[in-house]
């Protein structure tokens, strides 16, 4: 009898992940070595490409309609982006939407929180806020997250984010230049969320490192790593040492 | 055919890459040209209109959102938009952990065609190809090839189905696997 090899039998793997007859076990162990090998990734790809032209023999049908439709609305291309309720400033959204308009509109954001909400520790904290807007593949901001250096904590409002399946968590995460991504919380999709920043994170916070948003099971990741789509990602960008001197001259 | 193979093949890929450009229009277009050829996957796979429904609806919000991880020197924008469809379906029937025996009717209606109804311009060359390596196995293996790849079933169900032993279907389509990669080459 004719052995199968190793490389045959890791080969033979990724062709049956292609066709898809393994169980969701033996698919996500697949899917995990995708992620991590670019050899799997190659041998998986070369099998897509051998495979999917045999769906050339399965009959068209068309969609409904509404199909379409549903997806435009969840992709948010049916509304244009609308102003939500007026709170407090810290939760004013507007303020936060026009915020992620550009780092250059940061300084200027930041003498608004100061000169308008004077208290003792708002003063305190304008000098090391950073901020960032998460935007989402649509290109539309998702949420405002601003980190408020002296208080550690990290203050996630939402902006226009789309939604996400009800069983499901979003998960914010710092990633570090050239570094693995590090999990900052979970936190509520579609309403302000404040986390604490640990040292470890306060550490990492700046220019070179970004936010991102992943979607995870209930609770957050189980692995400390991402294990779902990421659905939003983010620069950070620092109170520029204007906005700082400013304050101080407000004050 | 009312496009070549190739024209259809560089449109699709154009609308793509414009896709990845956040172009909504190319978008649409796209969704125009190739939502009937995925929904046939959905149906195939699913056998039931509304989770297909639900799996393309997914399957093009996830093509939005990840157009710019398509590459075309790596694979057609077809072959790209099968690989996500099916994906979806197949994470679908996994999380829906059961087993559907109705195939068997939809199977005959399938398997070995002498010619299979590739109206659509599909990449040609590759189809063709594919289908000379499939025409070379067993008659019982390269239908077991076909069915698993087109209903998404795992070797238990696609055992099951058939009524043979697990280990003979895994032996079946593991070494038509092996010859299909002997003859497609690497």
């Amino acid at each position: 009898m004719n052995t199968i090899d190793d490389n045959d039998r890791n080969h033979l793997r990724y062709a049956e992940y292609v066709l898809g007859v393994l169980d969701a076990d033996e698919r996500a162990a697949v899917a995990r070595e995708i992620a991590a090998h670019d050899e799997a990734a190659v041998a998986v790809g070369l099998w897509q490409r051998h495979l999917a032209p045999l769906a050339a023999d399965i009959p068209a049908q068309t969609p409904p309609r509404e199909v379409w439709d549903r997806i435009i609305h969840t992709l948010q291309m049916d509304t244009p982006v609308a102003p939500r309720e007026r709170g407090s400033l810290w939760n004013n959204l507007r303020l936060w939407q026009w915020i992620g308009i550009g780092a250059s509109a940061i300084a200027a954001a930041c003498v608004v929180v100061v000169v308008t909400q004077p208290k003792p520790q708002q003063q305190a904290v304008s000098a090391g806020v950073m901020v960032s807007s998460i935007k989402q593949d649509n290109g539309v901001a998702g949420w405002t997250a601003t980190m408020d250096l002296q208080r550690k904590q990290i203050v996630v409002v939402p902006a226009t984010p789309s939604p996400i399946a009800a069983n499901r968590s979003t998960e914010l995460w710092l990633i570090p230049a050239g570094q693995k991504p590090i999990s900052v919380g979970v936190f509520t999709n579609d309403a302000t969320t404040t986390l604490a920043l640990s040292p470890a994170l306060l550490a990492q916070l700046g220019p070179s490192a970004v936010l991102a948003v992943s979607v995870e099971p209930p609770g957050g990741s189980p692995t400390g790593q991402p294990t779902g789509p990421v659905i939003g990602k983010g620069a950070i960008a620092g109170a520029p040492a204007n906005a700082t001197g400013r304050q101080a001259a407000a004050t | 055919m009312s496009v070549t193979s190739a024209d259809e093949h560089d449109e699709l890929n154009r609308l793509l890459l414009q896709t990845a450009q956040n172009d909504r229009k190319a978008f649409t277009r796209l969704y125009e040209r190739t939502s009937s050829r995925l929904f046939g996957i959905c149906m195939r796979m699913l056998a039931d209109r509304r989770e297909a429904e639900e799996v393309l609806q997914e399957a093009f919000v996830s093509v939005w959102q990840r157009s710019g991880s398509f590459a075309p020197g790596k694979a057609s924008a077809l072959t790209w938009l099968v690989t996500l469809t099916r994906n979806k379906a197949i994470d679908r029937l996994r999380q829906r952990g059961e087993v559907r025996l109705d195939g068997a009717a939809a199977m005959e209606n399938l398997v070995d065609q002498a010619d299979g109804p590739s109206t659509q311009a599909e990449q040609n060359q590759q189809y063709l190809r594919l289908r000379e390596c499939l025409d070379e196995l067993e008659p019982q293996q390269r239908q077991s090839v076909r069915e698993a790849f087109f209903s998404g079933a795992t070797y238990n169900e696609l055992a099951e189905r058939t009524k043979v032993p697990l280990g003979t279907m895994k032996s079946w389509i593991r070494r038509s696997l092996l010859q299909l990669r002997a003859c497609l080459g690497t």
